[in-house]
C-alpha cells in the first residue's frame, strides 16, 4: 500500500534514484515497505482470494449452466449456482409479456435503441440535423417494429411490451424529451422576467418535492379521471412524460449550475458584440455550461437509468419486473439469487458504459482547455 | 414558501375532488367488453405463484388468470385473443378498477368493508377462502392443532397472524411458544431450519414455501384446523349488476359442474345425455341460461370446455398437480365439507 507521505504531501515525486523498473520491483514498494505493510498486504490478498475463489466457486465451478429437459431437476443438491434459469427464462427477462413467436421484433427494436443511444455518443453525429435524423430514424424504427400493424406484422400493444426492450426505450424516451425540457427550464428560470422566473422556480421546485412515485401513479392512474378522453393518450406515453418532467426538474438546477459557472463577463462581451439572445445562448452559454455540468450530468442519466425500475408499481413489465416473473414460478423458485445476478449484470452494463462514456467525454472535451 | 405550498395544495385537491370513482351502469361493463373484443383483467406486475404466473413462454397462467379465461369464455366462447391480462401492482388496482382500465379485478382480493364501501367496489359471492393455517414437520406425527401444545411457533412480529394463533390457542385449549422475528422471511427460514415447531400463513403461502424454499417439500405438511380465513372474490365497479350477476354464475358453473362430475373431458357426453335438468341447461342442452345475462345460451358448456370446472382449476394451479399441492380444506364443495356452493340452478 502506498504510504500517504509519498504521495500527498509532494506535489512533485521526490527524485530518490529509484528506478521504475519491473513489475516485481513496483509491487515490493507499494504493498511490502515495512514488515507491518507486508503483513496488512497478505492478510488482504488471503481475505481477497478467499472471497474470490468462494465466488467462483458458487458462479462459476459448481454452476449448472444448461437443463436439458427444461426442468429444475438438473439443480437439485447442486452447491452452486444454477444458471440453467437464464437458460430456460432469458427470453421472459429481455422480452418480457411480448409475444413468443414474435420475440425477434422486440429483439431488432431493442438493439436498434440501443444502437441509436451509441451512435448518438459518437460525435460525428453532434450536429442538430444529423442527430434528428438519428433519433427520428432510431424511434420509428422501434414503435413500428414493437407496436406492429405494418407490414403484416401482428400489432402488439405497450401493455404488453416488456424485459429490458421497455426498460431502455422508457429511459431513452425519457432522456430524450426531458434534455430539451431541462435546458428549457434552466433558461427560463435564468429569465429576466420575473415572473417568468418565478413560476418556472415554482415548477422546478414543486417537481422536485414529489416522490418519483407519486408522479409515475398520477400519470398513469389519475390522469383517466381528469383528462378528457382524446388528451389521455395511451398510458405508457403519459408515464413517460411524467418522468422526463421529473428527470427534467433535476437537470434544469444541473444545466442552470452550469451556466452560473461561466464568468458573466463572458455573456456582457457576447452582447457588446451585439450577438442575439440565441446566439449568446446557443453558441457560448450553453455549450460551455455543458462542459462544466458534465459530471453531473452523467451522474444524473445514471440514477435515471436505475429509476426505470419504479415502472413496476404501475404494472408495467419492465427487466425487474419481468425477471420476478421469471423466478416466479413452482419449478425456478429458488434461483431467485442468480436471476437478479443476470439482472444486475444488464444494469451494470448500461451504467458502467455510461460512466466510461462520461469520462471519455470529459477527456474530450478537456482537450484544447489548458 | 407559502405560495409553493398552497399550489401544491390546491393542485393535489383539484386531483382528489377529480377522482370521484366512475359509476357503471346496467349492462354497461358487457357492452363495453363485447365492443373491445376483450375482458380486461388483473395479472401481476412480476410473478405471483399459484395464482399469477408467467410460464416459458410468457404467457400467463394461475388460478386467478384461469378465473378471468372462465369469464372471457362466457362472453366470447372462446378465450384465446379475447382476454387481455394486464399486469397490475397491489397499489394499482382499485384506480384502474375505477377508471374503467380493467374490468375485473381478479387478485386474491380479499372482501372488507373499506374496499367495498369507500372506493365502492362490487364483490361477487367470494370463489376462495384465504385460510390460515400451521405447516409442521411431518415427522412430529400430529394431526391437528391441539397435539401442538407446548410446542414453539415461528411468527414475524407485528402482524395479524400473531393474534389469529393466539384466540385460537384461547378457544381450543392449548398454548404455544411464541419465537419471534423481524421479517417474516427470518420467521420462515427459522422454521424451514427447525428453529420452531410450526409456522402459520395463508395455506397457498405454506404451499409456496414448502415447494420453492424447503430442500425436501415432503417432510411438511400443513394442519387441517383453519385459525381465521378471508373471503376472496371477483371485484368489479359499482352499478352495473348484469355484470356481477355474470361474475356470480360463471363461478357457479364452475362450482357446479364440479358438484355434478362434468369435467372438461366428458362434458360432451354430459351435454348429450344430461344426468340432471340443471346440468342441461348449464351446458346449453336446454334453453335459458344466456339471454337473461345478455351471453348465448351455450356458454357454461364453452368454459367447462375449455377452462374445466372449479376443482380441475384447484388442481392444475394450486392443487396436487402443481407444486405447490395446497389441500381444498375449507375451499371443498359443501358436500365434501367444505363452504363453496354453487347457486340454485331452477
Amino acid at each position: 500500500m502506498t504510504t500517504v507521505s509519498d504521495v500527498n504531501t509532494h506535489p512533485q515525486p521526490l527524485n530518490t534514484g529509484f528506478q521504475p523498473d519491473g513489475l516485481g520491483a513496483r509491487l515490493r514498494r507499494r504493498y511490502f515497505r515495512t514488515p507491518g505493510n507486508a503483513m496488512i498486504s497478505l492478510v488482504g490478498m488471503a481475505a481477497l482470494l478467499y472471497l474470490v475463489y468462494h465466488a467462483l466457486d458458487w458462479a462459476v465451478l459448481k454452476a449448472v449452466w444448461a437443463s436439458p429437459d427444461g426442468t429444475s431437476a438438473v439443480c437439485r443438491d447442486i452447491a452452486g449456482a444454477c444458471w440453467a434459469v437464464i437458460q430456460q427464462r432469458w427470453r421472459i427477462i429481455i422480452f418480457g409479456l411480448f409475444p413468443y413467436d414474435e420475440q425477434w421484433r422486440s429483439m431488432l427494436a431493442c438493439i436498434a435503441m440501443v444502437a441509436t443511444i451509441v451512435l448518438s455518443c459518437l460525435p460525428w453525429f453532434w450536429k442538430p440535423l444529423r442527430l434528428s435524423t438519428l433519433w427520428c430514424a432510431g424511434f420509428i424504427t422501434f414503435y413500428v417494429l414493437m407496436r406492429g400493424g405494418l407490414f403484416g406484422m401482428r400489432v402488439v400493444m405497450p401493455a404488453d411490451w416488456g424485459g429490458l426492450t421497455l426498460t431502455v426505450f422508457f429511459y431513452a424516451a425519457g432522456v430524450l424529451i426531458g434534455m430539451p425540457m431541462a435546458v428549457a427550464l434552466a433558461l427560463l428560470r435564468r429569465s429576466e422576467m420575473p415572473l417568468v422566473s418565478r413560476m418556472t422556480g415554482a415548477l422546478i421546485d414543486g417537481v422536485r418535492s414529489l416522490p418519483l412515485i407519486t408522479i409515475l401513479f398520477t400519470a398513469a392512474l389519475i390522469f383517466p379521471f381528469v383528462l378528457p378522453d382524446w388528451l389521455q393518450g395511451d398510458k405508457i406515453w403519459r408515464v413517460i412524460i411524467g418522468f422526463a418532467l421529473f428527470f427534467a426538474a433535476y437537470q434544469a438546477e444541473i444545466i442552470r449550475s452550469g451556466i452560473q459557472s461561466i464568468p458573466v463577463g463572458q455573456e456582457e462581451a457576447a452582447k457588446a458584440l451585439g450577438l442575439s439572445y440565441w446566439h449568446r445562448t446557443g453558441r457560448i452559454i450553453l455549450p460551455q455550461a455543458f462542459r462544466n455540468a458534465l459530471p453531473p450530468t452523467i451522474n444524473q442519466l445514471v440514477i435515471t437509468f436505475k429509476e426505470t425500475s419504479l415502472i413496476v408499481i404501475i404494472g408495467f413489465f419492465d427487466i425487474l419486473a419481468s425477471g420476478n416473473a421469471a423466478y416466479g414460478t413452482g419449478e425456478w423458485s429458488f434461483a431467485y439469487f442468480e436471476v437478479y445476478i443476470f439482472v444486475a449484470l444488464v444494469y451494470f452494463v448500461f451504467v458502467f458504459s455510461l460512466s466510461r462514456y462520461g469520462a471519455y467525454l470529459e477527456r474530450r472535451m478537456r482537450f484544447g482547455q489548458h | 414558501m407559502s405560495i409553493k405550498s398552497t399550489l401544491v395544495a390546491a393542485l393535489a385537491g383539484t386531483v382528489l375532488l377529480s377522482v370521484t370513482p366512475a359509476h357503471a351502469e346496467f349492462g354497461d361493463t358487457l357492452k363495453k367488453v363485447k365492443e373491445r373484443g376483450a375482458l380486461a383483467c388483473t395479472g401481476h406486475n412480476g410473478s405471483y405463484m399459484g395464482l399469477a404466473e408467467v410460464d416459458d413462454k410468457g404467457n400467463w397462467k394461475g388460478f386467478d388468470i384461469d378465473l378471468c379465461r372462465a369469464v372471457s369464455t362466457a362472453i366470447f366462447g372462446t378465450w384465446e385473443g379475447h382476454v387481455d391480462i394486464k399486469p397490475t401492482s397491489w397499489a394499482q388496482r382499485w384506480p384502474s378498477l375505477q377508471s374503467g382500465e380493467l374490468d375485473l379485478v381478479i387478485k386474491s382480493s380479499g372482501w372488507t368493508f373499506s374496499r367495498d364501501t369507500e372506493i365502492r367496489a362490487q364483490f361477487a359471492q367470494p370463489y376462495m377462502m384465504a385460510a390460515i393455517h400451521y405447516m409442521v414437520r411431518k415427522d412430529l406425527n400430529i394431526t391437528s392443532a391441539k397435539d401442538l401444545d407446548g410446542g414453539t411457533l415461528c411468527l414475524p412480529t407485528g402482524t395479524t397472524m400473531e393474534r389469529y394463533a393466539v384466540e385460537h390457542e384461547a378457544q381450543n385449549g392449548y398454548k404455544l411458544n411464541v419465537v419471534p422475528f423481524e421479517k417474516t422471511e427470518e420467521a420462515n427460514a427459522a422454521f424451514l431450519a427447525g428453529r420452531c415447531d410450526a409456522m402459520m400463513e395463508w395455506d397457498l403461502q405454506l404451499g409456496v414455501l414448502r415447494a420453492t424454499e424447503a430442500k425436501n417439500p415432503d417432510e411438511f405438511v400443513i394442519l387441517p384446523d383453519v385459525l381465521s380465513a378471508e373471503p376472496v372474490g371477483i371485484v368489479m365497479r359499482q352499478g352495473d349488476d348484469n355484470w356481477v350477476d355474470i361474475a356470480n354464475w360463471v363461478q357457479t358453473a364452475l362450482l357446479l359442474a364440479e358438484q355434478a362430475g362434468v369435467t372438461s373431458e366428458n362434458v360432451d357426453e354430459m351435454k348429450a345425455n344430461p344426468p340432471t335438468p340443471a346440468i342441461g341447461k348449464l351446458l346449453g342442452a336446454t334453453p335459458g341460461m344466456g339471454a337473461p345475462l345478455g351471453l348465448n345460451d351455450d356458454w357454461g358448456y364453452n368454459v367447462i370446455k375449455t377452462v374445466g370446472n372449479y376443482s380441475q382449476i384447484w388442481d392444475r394451479n394450486i392443487g396436487k398437480d402443481s407444486p405447490y399441492k395446497v389441500e381444498r380444506g375449507v375451499n371443498a364443495l359443501m358436500k365434501n365439507g367444505g363452504i363453496l356452493y354453487p347457486l340454485v340452478l331452477d
